[in-house]
């Protein structure tokens, strides 16, 4: 993390020379080294994957989109196992989590595309357990998402590749269609009719990241998804599209939820951040509480240490 | 005095375990051929009812004029000379084959009722089928594949499009348009391939020969032959569609869909082509009774 070029260090927290653990929640002793003692740094297994509590609503915000006690199963394994979470509107929440949390179970239930077997994700009035196909087309109607590899459709040009839901779901007209095109690369800072006519195999891969955000907010959307957005990219690239998220979170005061597990973006977007650890949130807060977590898992997550719980199946 | 005891409790633990082994064998056995069978029907489910979507979306076919016409061209044209070349070839070697045997009894000029009668009922259809099933079938669900590991698929719906309306229907409706018309294809090209062999090997007139072909085929030949390459094409597309779209595990999974296509539509073609002709045979003895 801490070789990853910044521009605004002030907001990503210091690296931690040493791993140290707090004592599990409920107990007075001390500290101690996650290193020296155990991978979980005396925490028992409950302890580490106990949810945190929904923290009550400021005053001064609104919730959008309401997740609660949210379950989901593949086969025989319990992928979320209860998520609470509340998204307030206008924010960037930012969600992080290793791999196999359920970082991407999780997107696509806020995307609609998978029912939980409990639980819900509430947005205004509308749950979408129970939305009908034509709410279902309406709440996404309002939702931009942008996907990890920008899922452009490789024989589609860039032009219809961002033209397709004006085409597709509102029925534009070709030249209604071009100039909000035009329009929303260049909010992604794209030489807009340079590479109308290209296909996405004669793109670089930031290029198409930002393709995929452009097809993302041409609907001029509410709520922006992001699914591991920087991943795969060099660090410049990194920092320029978590800039255009920060930009475009001003320009549209959009609601985001990026998932992510790349620290440094997460750190310089979010205005909260969730933890997700084996399919529950463990941690939850603004980046300051985040930085002075003193949960083993979020230590961990944080110092980039190969020792601890994240790692206990494959280091011990 | 011990020896014998051991040999009969080993004898008395054998005798017990071979029953108990052969009942965990046949167990496990069935649990895996029934688990095998309800797989395979939860897929035919799945890709029936993917089918009668795309048929309920047909109505929406203005909205897909371009998909639909990209696709007519790449499983028309793309699949036109690679058929004709087949078909031609079989028509050849059926009239060499046949003319020998009708030759020792001076029937050479029922060759064109024989080749004609062979290529509308079964040949064209089969030939279309298999090229279609092969070239198009095999690209369509890679093509498909490849769109549902990098999450193209998933991002249609997140954009409220429809996958089965914007892919799924062109590509079907498009087969079912071009197959007839292929097995139509097949259907001339393999007895022009017959009557010019004929006419080299065995002297018969090409106009003869078509003579013949035209006294054989009854309405019925060709109609039929016409169907069935409507319905393999609605079902190649079917499965190439259902087995793309459901990819899963990347590249691997792909291949994976694609191999599954190509063996899923030559069983499924022949098992609908015998269905069909004992249906038609049937509708026929009926209809001449």
């Amino acid at each position: 993390m801490s070789d990853t070029p910044t521009r605004d260090p002030a907001s990503v927290p210091e690296p931690v020379p040493a791993p140290v653990a707090a004592a599990p929640p409920g107990t007075s002793s001390g500290s101690s080294s996650l290193a020296t003692k155990s991978p979980r740094g005396g925490w028992t297994r409950q302890e580490l994957e106990r949810a945190s509590r929904l923290a009550p609503v400021p005053p001064d915000k609104q919730v959008l989109m309401r997740i609660r006690d949210l379950h989901k199963h593949f086969g025989h394994r319990h992928i979320l196992r209860g998520i609470d979470i509340d998204v307030y509107k206008g924010e960037t929440l930012v969600i992080l989590g290793g791999s196999g949390s359920g970082k991407t179970t999780l997107i696509r239930h806020i995307m609609g595309m998978l029912r939980s077997d409990a639980g819900a994700v509430t947005v205004g009035d509308l749950n979408l357990n129970a939305a009908t196909p034509e709410q279902m087309a309406g709440y996404r109607r309002r939702m931009g998402v942008v996907f990890q590899m920008a899922a452009l459709l490789n024989s589609l040009t860039i032009l219809e590749n961002v033209g397709l839901p004006l085409v597709e779901v509102d029925r534009l007209p070709a030249d209604q269609v071009r100039a909000r095109v035009i329009k929303a690369l260049k909010q992604v800072f794209l030489p807009a009719e340079e590479i109308l006519q290209l296909k996405p195999a004669d793109l670089s891969g930031g290029m198409r990241k930002r393709v995929g955000i452009a097809r993302a907010i041409i609907q001029n959307p509410e709520i922006i998804l992001y699914d591991e957005p920087t991943t795969g990219l060099d660090p410049v690239t990194v920092n320029g599209v978590n800039e255009l998220t920060l930009e475009l979170q001003k320009s549209l005061g959009v609601t985001s939820i990026v998932i992510t597990h790349d620290l440094h973006a997460a750190f310089m977007i979010a205005d909260r951040i969730a933890m997700l650890y084996k399919g529950r949130m463990i941690e939850v807060g603004d980046k300051d509480q985040i930085k002075a977590s003193q949960h083993p898992v979020m230590h961990q997550m944080l110092t980039g240490s190969t020792k601890g719980p994240l790692t206990e199946g494959y280091t011990s | 005095m011990t020896e014998p005891h051991a040999h009969d409790d080993h004898h008395r633990t054998t005798t017990n375990a071979i029953p108990q082994f052969a009942m965990e064998k046949s167990a496990l056995v069935m649990s895996s051929t029934g688990r095998g069978i309800l797989d395979r029907a939860q897929v035919a489910g799945r890709a029936l009812l993917l089918l009668w979507s795309a048929v309920l979306h047909v109505v929406e076919v203005k909205r897909s004029i371009p998909m639909l016409l990209r696709q007519i061209e790449f499983c028309g044209f793309g699949s036109l000379l690679v058929l004709a070349l087949i078909s031609g070839l079989t028509g050849m070697i059926m009239a060499v084959q046949t003319g020998i045997a009708l030759e020792g009894y001076s029937q050479t000029d029922l060759l064109g009722g024989i080749i004609g009668v062979t290529f509308c009922r079964e040949l064209g259809p089969i030939w279309a089928a298999v090229i279609i099933l092969a070239r198009v079938g095999a690209g369509m669900a890679a093509e498909l594949g490849t769109m549902a590991v990098n999450d193209e698929i998933d991002a249609l719906r997140a954009m409220s499009i429809d996958p089965v309306r914007y892919l799924v229907m062109p590509r079907i409706l498009a087969l079912a348009i071009i197959m007839p018309l292929l097995a139509a294809v097949s259907d001339f090209v393999g007895m022009l391939g017959g009557a010019l062999i004929a006419k080299a090997t065995f002297g018969t007139l090409i106009t003869t020969f078509f003579e013949s072909a035209k006294n054989s085929l009854a309405f019925l030949d060709v109609s039929s032959g016409l169907f069935k390459s409507f319905v393999f094409a609605c079902l190649i597309g079917t499965i190439a569609c259902d087995q793309g779209m459901n990819t899963t595990d990347g590249a691997e999974g792909v291949g994976r869909s694609t191999t599954k296509t190509v063996v899923l539509s030559i069983i499924f073609v022949l098992l609908m082509d015998l269905f069909l002709t004992s249906f038609v045979q049937l509708a026929m003895k009926r209809l001449l009774a």
